[in-house]
């Protein structure tokens, strides 16, 4: 695997499709990050972020009938190799925070 | 459900690579839905717009950003720069052509036999045709020829001439002259003949020709005719004889029983002023006599005497025009002094750098040379077809891997230049295995050296330039054919080839391209043929003709008395008398035939003569006929009918002169009239020559002549000219000739032999031509057929690969085996009969330039046209029905399942 670090926008859609679970299509994250996030998030953006993921391996996808009904969506999910990244990002900021404050000083 | 405006989801399906496009769009449509429910459609709609923005932005920045670090990107050619992977790039060009070793195989191969072919063909043409002589100030050399007076502009020169042409004129700051010599060279037990130059004193220093050793000659060495008994060494004799001894200076060579003082030894870049033929010794002009005379002729001081080749090095200022002018009012001059020598005899100037071996032989040889050349470029470019091909099918295979790694971040120059480097790895192998294939090949060529019967060693050598020119053939088609495919592997285009590249056709394009290249290497394949086919017949042709005479084994030899110590006539013809008597005492050989020229040997000779009755158009009236001399029993040996009267008889020898003629001479001078007992004569001779017999013409002096009119004599009393000995005997001819040449040494173990062989090598000689063309023709041809059916059989099996989904669907839908045959051989051969109907217009449209040296056949032959497409054809079948069967053993579920 070439790449060490995820960058931030990639790390917040594998975080939300791991949050989606098996419902994790494109349209679904979009939402879940605009929910959590209250910002407005860009479908072609989250489309780049999941082939890229896709590409390098982070993640996988999986054309299926959703429960509903209806056509196929691709659904998504984190591979162990994208989990594993995941952990180790969230370990970098947890040591980086560890010991500031939550105003940002140290404590 | 509401969807968004179908032209606006147009616009993003633009934006999305078409595996992706219906799930993309269909998210869309489920945010879009929400919207509407949420805000509204109008807030819906704005948003939607803002999408489209979006998807084309984001698209857009994605392929610049992973793949589209475009040509311009100057880290690019950083990348590809970069020492640090190359070795990586290497080692894993090396893997990857480790893993698929029939490609790899097969490439280097094709590659090898283009370049081989044409390193060994270059490198003749280099040395006999384009390689300079190490003369210094070429820009003012010249070279100098004396016309003949029938107007044949480029011959030789006489010594007297040469010596008053140095003197009088001052056109030039030097005039230098050489000739040829063959004389005994007395080394070890047996004699042996010696390859020589004569050269006036200054030739050397003039010339700028370096010496490895020692000086070269002095004017005091070339001043009186047989005084100046010193040799300077060929630099390969020198090598070869002497063991590049520099003790050799001042030591003795003995050329026919002289003894020469080596002064010198010739530069190793000067092989001699012939470029083949290498010379041994060279001597002062002045030494002519006693090097080249025999039972006393006089070579040297003979104006009418002219075998030197002249070269000239102008004056300051002086041009070639001028120089010519000033030779035609010095021919002149001469003309008006000597009119019996020297009547129309004009002498001209050609630069040498116009002139490679001589004007008339170059006009021979250049369209040869080049025509060869054409030839084995076609081959080259079959080859490099081959490899472009391959490297083209290999790219589309390698496509997802190349997509995948560039989107996991491998730099597009990175990529490039591993393709790159493989691709080079490639043609450097097929390069390397080239040289030694054309090491092989030259071999090969030189061991088809033209049965002369001159006792001199053809040198041609792969040489530095000869390298370079391979190294640039190689690389050049690597980075050609490499190029393209890398680039167009590593196009920024990157999704749908991840998805899906398995199970798609080939763009059209590289299709076309490939099927193209197949096309054109038909087309090639066929001219080549047709070129091969038409030698071929042509070699039937002239194997089929009929000499004239005998030609069962028999053993010729040529023996050189003049050579070997003879002084007198007298002792001449009681040697050869001898050789007669000893050779017919044996048990086993039945005929001797004496003769001093024999039918389709590589020696002309004419005299003139008179014809009463019927004078020729010249202003003198004479004819310039070819004659022989032979000895009673001749007709005999030969095998030539006597058609009319008699054949010569022993007492013709020493009474009346009578000759016997062809029936070609009757038919030319006397048709439909009684010949016999008619006479002829040399011209102004008061001693007519009877002719008594009428001999079936023979071939005189090429297979392809028309009957040509032919006398011979017998010898005249007292004299017999250097006669050839014919021995026919009831042993095969290599055993007859050991046989001959056993006896003949019995008689005198000292004598220089000029040639022995048989009567199969002697007709090889005129067999030269035609034999070597169909031969190489035939073998490059053949390299094509194959590079050529190589190509298909990889278009077929490659197109059958991608097409196994396909195959799979007919198979299972009720298509037979046969059905899937019939499609993959018939797309093969529609690329075949596209190549050979160009093939065959372009065949048709060049072969006229060969018509000039086929034997028998016009270059449109029938036969030749009708046979080539049959063969190329089958060929094509074969190569396109083996992997187009392998598709027809698809197992249907397995193909539809493959990726």
């Amino acid at each position: 695997m070439a790449k060490e670090t995820l960058g931030e926008f990639e790390h917040h859609v594998l975080l939300a499709t791991r949050r989606l679970g098996n419902g994790a299509y494109s349209a679904a994250i979009v939402e879940e990050l605009e929910d959590v996030t209250g910002r407005e998030v860009a479908p072609a953006a989250v489309y780049i972020a999941l082939r890229r993921l896709e590409e390098g391996g982070l993640a996988h996808s999986q054309l299926r009938p959703p429960p509903e009904g209806g056509r196929a969506r691709r659904y998504f999910e984190p591979t162990s190799q994208g989990l594993e990244l995941m952990r180790e990002s969230r370990r970098r900021f947890e040591a980086l925070w560890d010991g500031l404050t939550a105003g940002g000083g140290k404590g | 459900m509401t969807r968004p405006p179908s032209w606006l989801r147009r616009l993003v399906a633009g934006r999305i690579p078409r595996a992706d496009r219906e799930w993309v769009l269909r998210d869309l449509d489920d945010l879009y839905a929400r919207r509407v429910a949420r805000h509204g459609p109008r807030a819906a709609n704005r948003w939607y717009v803002r999408q489209v923005g979006s998807f084309w932005a984001r698209v857009q920045a994605h392929h610049v950003r992973s793949a589209g670090r475009a040509l311009s990107d100057p880290r690019l050619f950083a990348e590809m720069l970069s020492m640090d992977h190359l070795l990586m790039d290497l080692r894993y060009a090396l893997r990857r052509l480790g893993g698929t070793p029939g490609f790899t195989l097969v490439a280097i191969l094709s590659l090898a036999l283009g370049i081989g072919a044409n390193t060994a063909m270059f490198s003749v043409v280099n040395t006999v045709l384009l390689k300079e002589q190490p003369f210094a100030d070429r820009d003012r050399l010249v070279e100098v020829y004396t016309s003949e007076a029938d107007g044949f502009a480029h011959s030789t020169s006489s010594v007297p001439d040469y010596l008053n042409l140095r003197e009088e004129v001052d056109a030039f700051d030097a005039v230098v002259a050489t000739r040829t010599f063959l004389a005994r060279y007395d080394r070890g037990e047996r004699p042996e003949l010696a390859f020589g130059e004569l050269v006036s004193w200054d030739y050397f220093q003039e010339l700028g020709i370096p010496m490895t050793l020692g000086r070269s000659f002095r004017p005091d060495e070339d001043a009186t005719p047989g005084v100046g008994q010193v040799a300077i060494l060929g630099y390969k004799t020198w090598v070869n004889d002497f063991g590049s001894d520099p003790g050799v200076v001042g030591g003795t060579v003995t050329l026919n029983g002289y003894p020469f003082t080596v002064i010198g030894v010739a530069g190793e870049a000067f092989n001699g002023t012939i470029p083949v033929l290498s010379t041994g010794f060279f001597a002062p002009l002045t030494m002519t006599n006693e090097l080249m005379g025999g039972l006393g002729t006089n070579q040297y001081d003979r104006r009418g005497s002219r075998s030197l080749f002249v070269k000239a090095r102008l004056s300051e200022g002086v041009t070639v025009e001028q120089a010519n002018q000033a030779l035609a009012a010095f021919s002149r001059g001469l003309e008006e002094r000597w009119p019996e020598t020297n009547e129309l005899r004009y002498m001209s100037a050609l630069p040498v750098s116009e002139v490679s071996l001589h004007p008339f032989v170059d006009r021979i040889l250049v369209p040869v040379a080049g025509l060869l050349l054409v030839v084995v470029g076609i081959v080259l470019l079959i080859a490099c077809a081959n490899l472009a091909s391959f490297l083209l099918a290999r790219a589309e295979d390698r496509q997802k891997e190349i997509a995948l790694r560039l989107a996991l971040g491998s730099g597009r120059g990175r990529l490039v230049r591993q393709l790159l480097v493989e691709t080079v790895l490639l043609a450097s192998l097929g390069g390397v295995a080239g040289l030694l294939l054309a090491r092989w090949t030259l071999d090969l060529l030189l061991s088809f050296q033209p049965p002369l019967p001159v006792p001199v060693s053809f040198v041609v050598e792969l040489d530095g330039s000869v390298l370079a020119f391979t190294a640039a053939v190689s690389i050049v088609a690597g980075v050609l054919f490499g190029l393209a495919p890398a680039l167009q592997a590593t196009r920024p285009d990157l999704a749908p080839t991840l998805k899906d590249a398995g199970r798609r056709p080939g763009r059209a394009g590289r299709y076309s391209l490939r099927n193209s290249l197949v096309v054109t290497q038909v087309a090639f394949s066929f001219l080549l043929l047709i070129g091969a086919g038409l030698f071929i017949r042509s070699l039937q042709k002239a194997q089929a003709i009929d000499p004239g005479f005998d030609t069962s084994p028999a053993a010729m030899v040529w023996p050189l008395p003049e050579l070997a110590g003879y002084e007198s006539s007298e002792e001449v013809v009681a040697y050869f008398r001898t050789v007669r008597d000893r050779l017919l005492a044996d048990p086993q050989i039945d005929a001797v035939a004496m003769a001093s020229r024999l039918p389709l040997g590589s020696e002309i000779q004419t005299n003139g003569y008179e014809i009463p009755g019927n004078p020729s158009d010249t202003p003198d009236g004479d004819w310039d006929l070819d004659d022989t001399t032979v000895m009673p029993g001749y007709f005999e040996t030969m095998g030539v009918e006597i058609l009319q009267g008699r054949s010569f008889r022993d007492e013709d020898l020493d009474g009346e002169r009578v000759v016997v003629v062809s029936q070609a001479f009757v038919d030319r001078f006397y048709r439909g009239e009684d010949v016999l007992g008619r006479t002829i004569s040399y011209p102004g001779s008061s001693d007519p020559f009877r002719i008594v017999g009428v001999a079936r013409d023979t071939k005189v002096r090429s297979l392809g002549e028309a009957p040509r009119p032919f006398i011979y004599h017998t010898p005249w009393p007292g004299f017999i000219p250097g006669m050839q000995v014919v021995v026919r005997g009831s042993l095969p001819g290599a055993g007859l000739l050991a046989l001959t040449r056993g006896i003949m040494d019995e008689v005198d173990p000292d004598m220089v032999m000029f040639s022995a062989k048989t009567m199969n090598e002697h007709l090889a000689l005129m067999l030269f031509p035609p034999r070597m063309a169909a031969f190489f023709l035939g073998v490059f041809g053949g390299l094509a057929l194959l590079l050529s059916g190589i190509g298909i059989y990889g278009v077929v099996s490659h197109a059958v690969a991608r097409r196994t989904h396909e195959m799979g669907i007919r198979l299972s839908l009720g298509a037979t085996a046969r059905d899937v045959v019939v499609m993959s051989v018939g797309g093969g051969m529609r690329l075949v009969a596209v190549g050979a109907v160009i093939g065959v217009v372009l065949a048709g449209t060049v072969t006229w330039l060969i018509s000039g040296y086929l034997y028998g056949i016009s270059s449109t032959d029938v036969v030749t046209f009708l046979a080539i497409p049959v063969l190329l054809t089958g060929v094509a079948l074969v190569a396109a029905f083996v992997p187009a069967r392998r598709a027809s053993r698809v197992d249907p579920v397995r193909a539809l399942r493959s990726d």
